[in-house]
Order: structure tokens, then C-alpha cells, then sequence
């Protein structure tokens, strides 16, 4: 009988495994682009993973699945990535009550009980604005590497402002602020800030409770952490690595399962 | 592109100013004299019947038009966050949830908000969503909410629809005595209906001058000068206004004057006015010479009201309203428009936020190209949002439109 | 073909579930005799259409993003899905298409409707949207009666009281046929009950009373304790497939109340005839139906009757279905989520495109229900 635990978070951008050993100390992790088949990857990261350690699939007594690839992968359970987020969380900041998690296509907010059951959360709508698609189209348009904007928006003088909620609408805006010669840290930071914006009006929706801990992809751009605690006027946790949360709270409950 | 400025303002705009900003102002301090004075508040829809209101003595505010303040003001989208904050989705009327967002974002709207309502009042002969919102007021403000349902008409109207709104006239009659504490008074009525006739004819023959070529007044008058209308339709105050306006628009048909220094153009408009770009957006027609002679919008509101027993005559004026109608109808009348104005094309907006002006527009445009030959252009965005509007799209489409008709 | 389970392998709730699933699309090869007239809303009198002599016929969107070139983007799918079917001229065998004025965009589809497909074929009902009050009924009752003498026009035969009376008797038996299944709805397989709720709406009256009866018995041997699964109540417009039922069911929930205008809100409200004044039947049982969010009764009405329903099914927690664009449903939302919560009703709100739940609801209705337990 296997004495590791396994969260695998297949994400729509990105796919994250977390194993942790008996103690439910994390082992080792590892992320990877989710590309076309995230099944895979995560199959590939697991081996990676276990090989790196010098275990065999057979010390993994559970594994638990979440994010959007978790229906179709063999896990001895799936569990949606808000509950996992919130599990994660609340391990990492026992003191948290709300999660603000911005990843590649959803945005969340999650008001946490003690001991990190979900009391109420918030999703975005059906569309990319809030998310970090929206970053990642707008980096592009902007021909800036997607890891600098959140920097690079830091150093803007005025800030342009992007007020279309449709993606491709703010696409043409920042376009015409291109045209119209405007910075590129300017027409950023008003990129960051349209996020920060979105996910704020959406937080008010469960209500926000500090400790506040910012998590997932976008927690990463100091550009829209900087917009979302002015925004909130709160300051924001930001846990060491903010993409695997959801894959640890997996983990965690793989291991409750045993 | 000339640097000169190719429009001409008007001297009326000076007496609008003022009567706006007097009905505001009283509005603002309603608490002040509305109860010494024994005359409560109502927030009301565009298409309520004021008359019957105005003749309780009460002070009616509109809404929808405080919606067009915040857009101007550029503060809509910060509201409507403010109403999706709350749960409100963002593709409802964005004059609606500006307005909720209003009630608790008193810190940027403006005149900190409208003054709290003693009564609503809506009349669905321009939506159904007016019906939602109000339910949303009167939750909010726990106030009386009065609804006038005035049946949809797929043809004319039918005698049936009539009783039931003229029934509905008398409740409402009953309602207003309990709330108001006043006897109804017909001979009031009479006067104030007549008083909104007179209003109603002046804007009417107004707008008519505009056949004149070249015409007195652009798209933008209209929708500027429409403000009395909505707000002070049954008073003398509305009367005179409408009174200087006429002088001077009839003084430039005489002396052939035109709103546009160089009109080669003549349009008509359909739908609400897109607030939160208005001069940026017209000015991309005013710039090649292209004029918007005539409107359905501002046009809604040169309504007739009737002769004849006075509640009658109030169930059949707002139970006709054009948006209340078929398509059939709109059409017919957007063609005598073109026709009446020899417009040389139409502009439609197709406004996210008021699905019963959109949604048809697509079949009345088909329909009335087919009849006058003449081309019409839609173009999306809202009335209220900027954050449905798509500027590049946009100018591209409208360039196009006009090149196509020899700007 | 429906993806069902059938255990019982019972023939006539196989046939109700596989005409749950055409929609309608073999109507004129199964019931060769019958003449149908399509509707939209609940709120179209089905007694009107069977007392002419025809059948009524729900109209639901087919699979797939429909966009004809005469409704804008921001217009439910509902609306573009049947536009669509029918300018590319899949109903055109019916006798004609009634609309029953609710929301903003039936209206506007109606006006469509009569300049593409004809006024002749085409009937508008405009119910009050007050419903109470002596000036509500007696208005109702002749636009009733407008509608009936249009109906007759359209099918040659002018409808009497006897026709009416026989019309009545008929919705009744389906709707006393369909509030028993709505009883054994905890114990039975969410999208079945859908499913066979919808069946109802498109099947030939008479046809579908006969099928349930004998269908019944199977259900009842089907019917067995939910046991952990969570109970929850559903309201919202439209749902032209069982998709998010069956969601619901694969993630451990259980629909126990339903309040979808194609689900059991369709058949709800009273069904007592006075056989003497058949009409005035119809008009009272359309009246006090549970309402829609386009009628107004009182201020609270609706978040009170759901209340109610709740708790009488002992729902754990409720999911507000919007359709992407529809109004009513989306202004309704905000007071039913506020209302049900303050009854100790946890409320989801959840937003579909169409009918189909995918990946981004299966996340929110998992947390969701994993948030109850």
C-alpha cells in the first residue's frame, strides 16, 4: 500500500500535480503548459515526478483530480477546483477567509468557513474579460512578453484607460491607444487594472473577510495584485507559489480519503 | 476634415439650460417644500401617464432620463458595476442597473442620487423591463409601486385593451386619492392635458420644420432639446420653452439657416441616442456633411392627445405609444419619415440595452429598403455603456456608409 | 436516441423519452393525422389550440449556436434557435404559430414571425401582466376569446363550449397525469422527470395521457429513496434538453422541486372545470398558474411560492437557471437568490448559453453542491 497522496489540477492553460508524502509535507510538485491533451501531461508530470523520487505508481494510495481536465482523468476522485482552491488555501493561511483566484479562463472569489469549507463563492461570466486570456491577448497585442506586463504596468505615467468588457472590444481600444502613441506601461496598466476591476465588482458579490489571499496564474503580476489591493483597499496574501494551491488542496483531500 | 466647426449652436440652448436646471434644482430639494406643500415625489417611467399625476399635485422624476445624466457624466459604467456587484446581470438595461447602482454609489452619482420617491409609477408601453426595475425600486425603497399594463399592440388597438387600460385609469385614480390625499379633479386633468397638448404640438411642428432643406436642427438638438419634454410635458413651463424653440427654429427655416454649414446629406435616426459618445459619434456625420433631419426617438414624444372623455383619451395615447407596436407599424412610419423629410438614408442603432426598440430593427430595415430604396446602416453599441461601444468598428462602418452614399 | 436508462425496459416510457429527445422532428411521420400549431411560453393556451381541432406543439430550439441574419447577438438563443429552424423551413407544415406576449423578446419575435412567415399563420395572445383584479380577468377572457376565434379560422372549424369543455378535460388529465410524477420526483432520476415533463409538451394530448397511464406503474417500480443525494430546487425559463439534470444527478444532487417553464411550471396551477363556463376555466387556471418573472401578482410572489416548495420538497439548496439574454429571468435572479437565501436556501445563480450545462457550469454546480454537504 502507497504511503504518497497525488493532486492533480489540470487547468485550462495550465496543468499542476502536488504529491505529498505521509506527514502531508509536499514531496515534490511540478506544472506544465496543458496544451491540447492535459490528461497526458499530468500523466507525464505524475511519472516525472515519482521517477525524480525513486517512487512507483503504486506508492500513490489516492489520487484526487481537479480543474477543468478532471472528468476524464483517472482519479480515484474528482472534485471541483473551488473546493480544492479553498482546501489548499486555508492549509497554506489558516487564517484566510477569502480566496481571490485568477487563472488562465476563470476568475474566482471564495469566502471561506475556519477550516476552509466554502460558505459562498463567485465566478465569472462566460467571457474572458477578468481572466488571464484577457492578460495574455492583451500581452500579445502589445507584443510583451506575458511574465513582464504586471512590472512593466508598475512604471505607466498615465494610465490608459480600457473600458470595453469584451475582450475583442478592448483589443481595438488598446489598439487605438497604440495608434494613438500612448506607452506601452500606460495602456498596461490600464490592462491590469480592467482585471483588477472585474474580479473587485465580482468580490462584492460574496462579500470579502480578511486575511485575503490572492491565488492561481495571474496572482503572479505584480500589475494586478498592485490594482486589486488598491482597489480593495486591503492588502492581499500571496502564497509562495500561487499556480499550485488548487492541486495542493487536491492533495489534501487525497490524503483525507485514505 | 475642416477645422472649423460645421454645426451651429442654438440660442434656445441658453433657455433649456435654465428650464432643466430649474426642474432639477426643485427636484433636488423636494424635501424641502414637497410635503408643506402636500405634493409627494413620484419616480416615473417615460411613457407614464403624468398628466393624471401632475393633476394630484405630484412632482414626477424620471429615471431614465437621470440614466442619459449619468452616461453624459460618464459615470455609467461605474454604477452599472456597482448594480452587477449586487448580482444584476450586465446585458439588462443599463439605464436600469445605473440607476440602481445609483441608489448606493451616492458618492460619484449625480446630484448624489435622485431624491428618494414617496410613489412609483411605471407603464410597460416601452418594455418590460421597466416593470423589473420598479419592482427593484419599490423593494428597495419599500414605497407604493403603480403599474399601468398597457397590452402590447399586434394590430390596432382592440376595445378590449381600451376598457382594461381605462379601468386600470380608474384604480390608479383611486390609488393616487388614498396616497395623495386629494379628490380627483377632472377639470384639473382637462387642464393639464391640455397644457401637455400644447407641448406636444410645439415639438411636433418643431420637428416638422425640419423638411426644410437645408434643416434647422441636427440629430444632436433633438436629442438635447427632448429634455423638456420628457420631464415637463402638462406645464406652462414646457409650453414656454417650446414656444422660444419654435421661434428661433422657424426664424432659420426663414432665413434658411442651417444646423450644418455644408448639408449634403439628409439621415434619419432610429433608436435611443447613444449618450455616453454623443457629440464624438455624430460628429463622424457632421464632419462629411451628413445631417440627421428627423428621429423615431425624440419623435416618440410628439404624441396626440385626443379629445373626448379624459381617461379614454389617456388609455389610448399611451397604449399607442410606437414601441408598444408592431414592426409592421415602425416600418410604416420610419418610411413616411424618409419620405417626409427626403432623407437620403437611415441610421439604426442597434442598442443592446432596449431589446423592444433592437430586435426588430434588422426586419423594419429590409422592409423599408425595399419601399424607398434608400440605405439604412446599423451599428451596435448602447445607450447608456461605453463599454459596449467599439469605436474603430464603428468608424469604420460609418466611413463606409458614408462613402457609399457620396460624402 | 435518448441516453436515458430504462431499466424497466417499459415501451411506453421508452417512447416518451425518445420523443422528449426529437423534439417534435418526426411529428408528420408518427402522427400522420394530426395537425400541429407551434407556441412558445406556458403562457399559451394549449385548451385553445386542441379545441380547434389542432395540436399544440413547443417550440424548442434544435443543438447548436443558431444566428439568423434578423435578431442581434444579445437575443436568447431561444428566440434566434426557432427563427432559425424556421426560415430554413422545418416548420413549415404547421398550421400557424401562437405567441403569448410575456418578455420583450417574444414580443419582438412575434413581429418577426408575422413579417416572415405571414399573418395569416400567425396568432398573438397578449395576457395581462397584472393578474389581479376584476378588469385583469374580463380583459383576459375576450383576448381568450380572440384567440379562439383565430385558432378556429386557421383550422376551419369554429370552436363551441363542448369543444372547449373536451379541451379542458384533456389539459387536465395531463396535468393531474403530470403532477404525479412531479410527486415521485425525489425518487427518480432527474432527467428522466424532465424529460418526461417535456414529452407533454410535444406529443399529441391525447397520445401522451395515454402513454404516461401506462407508463406509470414502471415509474412507480423505478421510484426508490434518493439517499445522500442532495436535494435541490430548479426554477428558470426554457430547457429544451435534459443537461443540466443530468449534471445535477452525476454530481450527487437530486431535482426535487422544479420551477422550468418547459419542466413542471408548465403543467401547475389549478385544474377544477366549471363545466358551465368552460373559458372562464381556462382564464382562471392561466391566471393563477405559478407565475413567470414577466407577470406580477405581488412584490414577493415568486420568491415565496419557490419558498414554499423548498421546503415542502425539502430542497438543500436551489439553481437559478438564466438563459444568456433573458431579461425576466436575469432580473428575477437577484431578489429569488436574496429571498430563498433568507430562508435558509442556499441559491446558485447559474448562467447558460442555452440549454447545455458544460465544463465552466459542471464547476460551479460541483462546488455548489459540494459546499451543501
Amino acid at each position: 500500500m502507497g504511503k504518497y497522496f497525488l493532486g492533480v489540477d489540470i487547468g485550462s492553460l495550465t496543468t499542476k500535480v502536488v504529491l505529498l508524502n505521509e506527514a502531508g509535507e509536499i514531496a515534490a510538485r511540478a506544472t506544465g503548459r496543458s496544451g491540447y491533451g492535459g490528461r497526458d501531461v499530468a500523466r507525464r508530470l505524475t511519472a516525472g515526478l515519482l521517477d525524480e523520487k525513486g517512487l512507483a505508481g503504486s506508492d500513490v494510495a489516492v489520487t484526487v483530480a481537479t480543474g477543468y481536465g478532471r472528468i476524464t482523468y483517472p482519479a480515484d476522485r474528482e472534485m471541483s477546483e473551488i473546493t480544492c482552491q479553498a482546501r489548499g488555501i486555508a492549509h497554506l493561511f489558516p487564517g484566510a477567509r477569502t480566496v481571490i483566484d485568477i487563472g488562465g479562463q476563470d476568475s474566482k472569489v471564495i469566502r471561506l468557513l475556519p477550516g476552509g469549507k466554502v460558505a459562498d463563492f463567485a465566478m465569472n461570466d462566460k467571457c474572458a474579460a477578468g481572466t488571464g486570456r484577457f492578460l495574455e491577448v492583451m500581452a500579445g497585442a502589445l507584443e510583451v512578453p506575458l511574465e513582464e506586463i504586471g512590472d512593466l504596468s508598475l512604471q505607466a505615467g498615465n494610465q490608459c484607460d480600457i473600458s470595453s468588457f469584451c475582450t475583442v472590444f478592448a483589443e481595438s481600444e488598446v489598439i487605438s491607444h497604440v495608434s494613438a502613441g500612448a506607452p506601452k506601461a500606460d495602456i498596461l496598466a490600464g490592462v491590469c487594472n480592467s482585471v483588477a476591476a472585474r474580479v473587485a465588482s465580482m468580490s462584492s458579490r460574496t462579500g470579502l473577510e480578511p486575511e485575503i489571499v490572492f491565488t492561481g496564474g495571474v496572482a503572479r503580476n505584480s500589475g494586478v495584485a498592485a490594482s486589486l489591493a488598491k482597489q480593495l483597499g486591503c492588502g492581499l496574501k500571496i502564497p509562495e507559489d500561487p499556480v499550485i494551491t488548487a492541486a495542493l488542496g487536491a492533495a489534501l483531500f487525497a490524503r483525507g480519503l485514505a | 476634415m475642416s477645422q472649423k466647426r460645421s454645426y451651429r449652436p442654438l440660442d434656445s440652448t441658453r433657455d433649456l439650460k435654465r428650464t432643466i436646471t430649474r426642474y432639477y434644482t426643485l427636484t433636488r430639494f423636494h424635501r424641502y417644500w414637497g410635503r408643506p406643500l402636500g405634493r409627494p415625489l413620484a419616480w416615473v417611467t417615460s411613457g407614464a401617464p403624468v398628466e393624471l399625476l401632475r393633476a394630484f399635485k405630484i412632482h414626477p422624476v424620471y429615471p431614465e432620463q437621470y440614466g442619459a445624466i449619468c452616461s453624459t457624466g460618464k459615470v455609467t459604467a461605474e454604477l452599472c458595476q456597482a448594480a452587477e456587484a449586487l448580482g444584476y446581470s450586465q446585458d439588462l438595461c443599463t439605464y436600469a442597473t445605473s440607476s440602481i447602482g445609483s441608489l448606493t454609489r451616492t458618492d460619484i452619482a449625480p446630484m448624489k442620487g435622485l431624491p428618494r420617491p414617496d410613489l412609483l409609477v411605471a407603464c410597460n408601453n416601452i418594455c418590460g423591463t421597466v416593470l423589473k426595475w420598479y419592482e427593484a425600486l419599490a423593494r428597495h425603497f419599500r414605497v407604493p409601486l403603480l403599474v399601468l399594463d398597457t397590452p402590447y399592440l399586434p394590430g390596432e388597438i382592440t376595445p378590449q385593451a381600451r376598457e382594461y387600460v381605462v379601468e386600470q385609469f380608474k384604480d390608479m385614480t383611486s390609488s393616487l386619492e388614498k396616497i395623495t390625499g386629494r379628490r380627483f379633479n377632472e377639470g384639473e386633468l382637462r387642464r393639464v392635458m391640455g397644457l401637455s397638448d400644447e407641448v406636444t404640438t410645439l415639438w411636433r411642428e418643431i420637428r416638422e420644420y425640419c423638411r426644410a432643406k437645408p434643416s434647422p436642427l441636427n440629430g444632436t438638438d433633438l436629442f438635447i432639446h427632448m429634455a423638456p419634454i420628457v420631464v415637463l410635458r402638462g406645464t406652462q413651463q414646457g409650453v414656454d420653452y417650446y414656444r422660444k424653440l419654435k421661434r428661433e427654429v422657424g426664424q432659420r427655416v426663414r432665413e434658411g439657416k442651417a444646423a450644418l454649414e455644408n448639408e449634403k446629406i439628409r439621415l434619419v435616426w432610429d433608436n435611443i441616442a447613444i449618450w455616453p459618445k454623443l457629440f464624438g459619434f455624430f460628429k463622424m456625420f457632421t464632419e462629411r456633411g451628413a445631417c440627421f433631419v428627423t428621429d423615431t426617438y425624440t419623435g416618440g414624444w410628439a404624441m396626440e392627445i385626443r379629445d373626448g372623455d379624459p381617461l379614454e383619451s389617456l388609455a389610448a395615447t399611451y397604449t399607442e405609444v410606437f414601441l408598444n407596436r408592431s414592426p409592421d407599424f415602425r416600418a410604416r412610419q420610419l418610411i413616411q419619415f424618409i419620405r417626409d423629410y427626403s432623407a437620403d438614408g437611415f441610421v439604426m442603432h442597434s442598442n443592446r440595452s432596449c431589446k423592444p426598440y433592437s430586435l426588430v430593427q434588422e426586419v423594419i430595415r429590409r422592409k423599408v429598403m425595399r419601399e424607398t430604396g434608400v440605405p439604412g446602416l446599423v451599428v451596435e453599441a448602447d445607450m447608456a455603456d461605453p463599454r459596449a461601444y467599439a469605436e474603430e468598428p464603428i468608424r469604420n462602418r460609418v466611413q463606409a456608409y458614408l462613402e457609399a452614399l457620396g460624402a | 436516441m435518448t441516453d436515458i436508462i430504462n431499466p424497466t425496459g417499459n415501451e411506453q416510457l421508452e417512447l416518451l423519452l425518445e420523443e422528449s429527445s426529437l423534439r417534435g422532428a418526426r411529428r408528420a411521420e408518427r402522427y400522420p393525422g394530426k395537425k400541429f400549431f407551434g407556441y412558445f411560453c406556458s403562457y399559451w393556451p394549449e385548451e385553445a389550440v386542441l379545441a380547434a381541432g389542432l395540436e399544440p406543439l413547443r417550440l424548442l430550439p434544435g443543438p447548436g449556436n443558431a444566428t439568423p441574419a434578423e435578431l442581434p447577438a444579445y437575443c436568447c438563443s431561444l428566440a434566434r434557435g426557432v427563427l432559425s429552424a424556421a426560415t430554413g423551413g422545418s416548420l413549415r407544415d404547421l398550421a400557424g404559430v401562437g405567441f403569448a406576449h410575456t418578455c420583450d423578446t417574444m414580443q419582438c419575435l412575434g413581429g418577426i414571425w408575422e413579417e416572415l412567415q405571414g399573418r395569416d399563420k400567425t396568432v398573438t395572445l397578449v395576457p395581462p401582466v397584472m393578474l389581479k383584479g376584476q378588469a385583469a380577468f374580463s380583459y383576459y377572457k375576450k383576448e381568450m376569446t380572440g384567440c379562439l376565434n383565430r385558432l378556429g379560422e386557421i383550422s376551419g372549424k369554429s370552436p363551441g363550449v363542448d369543444d372547449l369543455r373536451k379541451a379542458v378535460n384533456l389539459c387536465g388529465q395531463a396535468r393531474l397525469l403530470a403532477a404525479e410524477v412531479d410527486r415521485l420526483r425525489p425518487q427518480l432520476p432527474s432527467q428522466l422527470v424532465s424529460s418526461i415533463l417535456r414529452a407533454g409538451q410535444i406529443m399529441p394530448k391525447e397520445d401522451y395521457i395515454e402513454t404516461l397511464k401506462a407508463a406509470l406503474p414502471a415509474l412507480n417500480q423505478m421510484a426508490k429513496d434518493p439517499g445522500d443525494r442532495q436535494g435541490l430546487l430548479v426554477s428558470g425559463a426554457v430547457l429544451e434538453n435534459d443537461s443540466l439534470f443530468r449534471m445535477i444527478e452525476e454530481l450527487g444532487g437530486r431535482v426535487v422541486a422544479d420551477d422550468t417553464c418547459t419542466g413542471y411550471r408548465h403543467y401547475a396551477g389549478p385544474v377544477e372545470m366549471d363545466p358551465e363556463a368552460p373559458l372562464d376555466t381556462i382564464v382562471r387556471r392561466y391566471t393563477e398558474m405559478p407565475p413567470c418573472p414577466c407577470r406580477h401578482r405581488e412584490l414577493e410572489e415568486r420568491a415565496g411560492y419557490l419558498g414554499g416548495l423548498a421546503r415542502e420538497r425539502k430542497a438543500r439548496g436551489a439553481v437559478v437557471v438564466i438563459r444568456k439574454y433573458c431579461d425576466p429571468h436575469a432580473w428575477d435572479a437577484v431578489p429569488l437568490a436574496a429571498g430563498l437565501s433568507s430562508l435558509g436556501i442556499r441559491t446558485l445563480v447559474l448562467e447558460l448559453e442555452g440549454a447545455d450545462a458544460g465544463g465552466p457550469e459542471r464547476t460551479r454546480l460541483q462546488a455548489f453542491i459540494e459546499s451543501l454537504g
